[in-house]
């Protein structure tokens, strides 16, 4: 499958105020301090992970764009002509350790609010249930660098977190936190972990779901992990800066374009061990496939299937090249480039958080086909779509056409 | 067959194609300059001969039509139409070269080839060197206020590197953040020549920059931002000779 988020941007906004605090930096010629001529930037929010607590009739939402979690009423619905819906709270700012979110989890006893930062913020902040504003979190974990999902075990009081890269599952006690290790972790060529994203578990059938992006690079040889013989502290670092400069032993070449997939593991899986089943192949429709979300019993897994505009919903006991039991895509969806979804079994919904639209679009969970949602929370005006510039590391220049170019 | 890390592209303006690195694959991926859509790439270098091994930095040097990709301590040379499991042309190497790995630049006009050095610093090599070599040049020390690179360009009419210094990985909002530039002869504990920072400018971040001489602007993404700024500074833009000695 191939996808391409850069955004050709050809679109110029100027005269927009920028405000910094930045330390003076010395020259031989001088230093340049003028506006930019030209200022592309959304205004609006990048949903990108969703977690719904039925019984407070709470939704919370990361926002990648303006690093935010916010907070919505579950019964919230945005007329057709306002601009968004206010959120109850919002969560934001330097004191928040929130960057680049990409997973989110409530608590259901306590209701603190768990994110996953990606990439530029290698921590876990949790928030209580009152925290707002500007707020430090009420509790920080260290977390490998690109971290991405998350979910809770709460019969057992533990954490999974997915890590792209090195394609890992870290699992925690519930209450770690700093530089805590994990209790265990789910990594090695025989995972079959490739770019992991999404994750849940399915307490029924005593397994844990994961969804692959279909990246993969090899161990090789005896070095099937990086844990095998490195400690927690040398592998996480003294810092969450050394997470970036500690060596793999990945053997060089070893890269692979695998189909994107769905691993299903038993949920007690340590180390370097294989999946019990895989969903793989093109009849599955994935495509970048990121959070999912288990009806247990209904035996279903539900993925949000970002790159193909789709949520598509498998049983727990498919394998191999599966079809979806269930798509739900098309115009009157208004699903586009879902990342996040979470399932409120008590209410009989299915939650979709959209990066391109900066939507929540909420579904009967047995939705199928092109059908329109029931209530949907906008963070944005309606008539806009997210220009869904995330964590920009990289800038092209395309000469031909005067064009922009931006990896996301 | 991309991934959500993305930290290059370049735009081949003779051939009409892009590249881009993917880090969690080992490959470079080169797509059609029109590319739109779920489009296939045209070709991908991937492979145990190439010796890619977590690089997701490039550049390409279209007058001797080479990719430059830098990984931890090491410059692989691939052939600009190379593909598949394709051998580097060459590899720079080696306890001498003090070559970190993070970014790269090349002037194909000086034949020169810039990388991150170690200890927040930035080592020149000639543009054909290989093996276990020292660099030309070494930028180093407290004066040149490194903190971290990212992305690198090279401006070769005006013998110019311009870097991306988003602060130190991990600070929300890093006090000391600017797009710096330094001659490519430039050596030792120097300050960059020029700097883009402050608060007009409004960077937080500055991840990635690209140079565009024609109009003289350079372009700055920034990561605390999610934007993409244009700068025009056509005081950068000046050929090597009219700033010869400065």
């Amino acid at each position: 499958m191939t996808f391409k988020r850069w955004t050709v941007v050809s679109i110029l906004l100027a005269g927009t105020t920028l405000a910094g605090v930045l330390v003076q930096v010395r020259t031989r010629e001088s230093n340049i301090d003028k506006k930019p001529v030209r200022y592309i930037k959304d205004p609006n929010p990048a949903w990108s992970s969703i977690a719904v607590n039925a019984e407070n009739n709470m939704v919370v939402m990361t926002d990648e764009n303006l690093f935010r979690v916010v907070e919505y009423s579950r019964l919230d619905n945005t007329p057709p002509k306002a601009r968004f819906t206010e959120p109850k709270r919002i969560i934001s700012g330097n004191q928040t350790r929130m960057e680049m979110l990409c997973g989110s989890y409530i608590d259901p006893k306590t209701l603190d609010v768990y994110v996953v930062n990606n990439d530029t913020q290698d921590w876990m902040p949790v928030f209580s249930k009152n925290a707002k504003g500007n707020v430090a979190p009420d509790r920080l974990l260290a977390t490998p660098h690109r971290s991405w999902g998350i979910a809770g075990d709460d019969a057992r009081q533990e954490l999974y977190i997915t890590i792209q890269f090195p394609s890992a599952i870290a699992v925690y006690r519930k209450t770690a936190a700093n530089n805590d290790a994990p209790i265990r972790m789910i990594e090695g060529d025989a995972t079959e972990l490739a770019d992991p994203h999404g994750i849940a578990l399915d307490m029924k059938e005593d397994i844990l779901i994961v969804a692959n992006h279909g990246h993969r690079r090899f161990y090789g040889g005896a070095a099937v992990s990086t844990l095998g013989t490195e400690t927690w502290e040398q592998w996480i670092g003294k810092t969450t800066y050394d997470l970036n400069t500690l060596p793999r032993r990945y053997l060089p070449g070893l890269g692979k374009f695998d189909l994107p997939s769905i691993n299903i593991y038993a949920r007690g899986a340590n180390g370097n061990t294989a999946p019990l089943r895989v969903i793989k192949g093109p009849n599955t429709q994935l495509n970048w496939p990121s959070h999912v979300a288990v009806y247990e019993d209904r035996g279903e897994i539900f993925v949000a299937n970002d790159a193909d505009d789709s949520i598509l919903v498998f049983r727990t006991s498919d394998s191999g090249d599966a079809a979806p039991i269930r798509v739900i895509k098309g115009p009157k969806t208004k699903v586009k480039n879902p990342t996040g979804l979470s399932l409120d079994v008590k209410n009989g919904e299915l939650w979709v958080a959209n990066m391109g639209n900066f939507a929540a679009t909420v579904f009967p969970i047995n939705a199928d086909g092109d059908v329109a949602p029931i209530r949907t929370i906008r963070g944005g005006p309606a008539d806009q779509v997210g220009l869904m510039i995330g964590n920009p590391g990289a800038v092209g220049y395309d000469s031909k056409r005067q064009q922009i170019l931006v990896p996301n | 067959m991309l991934s959500r890390t993305m930290h290059d592209i370049r735009y081949n303006a003779v051939d009409d194609e892009i590249l881009v690195p993917n880090p969690f694959s080992n490959a470079i991926l080169v797509f059609r300059g029109g590319a739109d859509g779920q489009e296939a790439p045209i070709r991908i270098i991937q492979g145990p001969n190439t010796e890619l091994n977590g690089a997701d930095r490039l550049d390409i040097d279209l007058e001797h039509r080479e990719i430059f990709v830098p990984q931890p301590g090491t410059i692989l040379v691939f052939p600009l139409d190379g593909k598949g499991d394709v051998r580097p042309k060459r590899v720079i190497r080696g306890a001498d070269t003090q070559i970190e790995g993070r970014s790269i630049a090349v002037d194909p006009i000086h034949n020169l080839v810039a990388t991150t050095g170690r200890d927040q610093s930035i080592v020149i090599f000639d543009r054909t060197a290989n093996g276990n070599v020292k660099p030309l040049h070494w930028i180093k020390g407290p004066n040149t206020q490194i903190d971290r690179i990212n992305q690198m360009a090279a401006y070769p009419a005006g013998k110019l590197l311009v870097v991306a210094m988003p602060g130190r990985q991990g600070d929300m909002e890093p006090p000391r953040v600017f797009v710096g530039m330094w001659n490519l002869d430039d050596d030792g504990d120097v300050s960059p020549k020029w700097t883009i920072t402050g608060k007009q400018t409004g960077l937080k971040k500055p991840f990635a920059v690209a140079i565009n001489p024609d109009h003289k602007e350079i372009y700055v993404t920034d990561m605390r931002l999610n934007g993409v700024m244009a700068f025009s500074v056509p005081e950068v833009f000046k050929p090597a000779a009219e700033t010869r000695g400065r």
